[in-house]
């Protein structure tokens, strides 16, 4: 069992980016926060299942994206989904290679949720993995079930999907 | 004169105008950038971990491995 001060630690250490990717992928404060929960509960009752094999913050990835699946497909099974169109966006010519830029800085949430929110899953996935810093490409592929080249390639597309939507929102 | 005092004041105000805005724009490079930007300023609500340790208050405890139970320790 985690002793108290090093399930703090790892609370500590890590919750804001499990909520953090909870919250941009699924878009939903309140489910964000029961992802979080259920996350951290997990880890304090199976911890023993940790090999070491991976980061803790991969595992927790792990965790977290297995939970924000289960939840989009039972979301989706219920709702109606129009696919969000990618290739219209990574085709887009017009200012992907400008920076992004925003007026109001507390708009910035819901500015890059709403980007977000118009790209596929997996764009969506890719791109808040690659913004941790902690994680290597390698991570990401294996989180994702794919090639690294894969990965690279989607990257590249996703990149050019989200500024050229995320201009388009300005 | 007077008209002069309240063209300065106008002007005095734009330029305070501008520089709150620009204080207040963000610029960034690449997505990865402005997703950390956001991650960074987006905190995990409170409850969250108030929740967490109630749910951990409840758990039952921990059964004692089969070995454990055979030697009675």
């Amino acid at each position: 069992m985690l002793s108290p001060a090093e399930f703090a630690g790892l609370y500590h250490q890590h919750s804001r980016a499990v909520y953090y990717l909870a919250l941009r992928y699924l878009g939903d404060p309140q489910r964000a926060e029961d992802v979080t929960h259920d996350v951290f509960l997990k880890v304090y009752r199976k911890w023993n299942d940790f090999r070491g094999e991976s980061s803790w913050r991969t595992w927790l990835y792990r965790i977290t994206i297995n939970h924000c699946l289960n939840y989009r497909q039972s979301w989706n099974a219920r709702n109606l989904v129009t696919n969000a169109d990618d290739a219209v966006w990574e085709n887009a010519a017009a200012r992907t290679e400008s920076p992004l830029h925003i007026l109001e800085a507390k708009e910035l949430g819901q500015h890059i949720q709403k980007t977000l929110d118009s790209l596929s899953d997996e764009y969506r996935l890719l791109l808040l993995l690659v913004a941790d810093e902690e994680l290597s490409y390698d991570e990401i592929a294996t989180l994702t079930s794919q090639s690294t080249d894969a990965v690279r390639g989607k990257l590249h597309r996703a990149r050019k999907a989200f500024a050229a939507r995320f201009h388009q929102t300005d | 004169m007077k008209r002069q005092t309240k063209l300065s004041s106008e002007e005095q105000q734009h330029a305070t105008e501008t520089k709150a805005q620009q204080s207040s724009t963000v610029q960034f490079a690449t997505v990865e950038e402005a997703l950390r930007h956001d991650a960074g300023q987006t905190d995990v609500p409170p409850a969250v971990a108030e929740r967490l340790a109630q749910s951990i208050r409840n758990l039952p405890p921990p059964e004692r491995s089969w070995w454990k139970r055979i030697l009675g320790r």
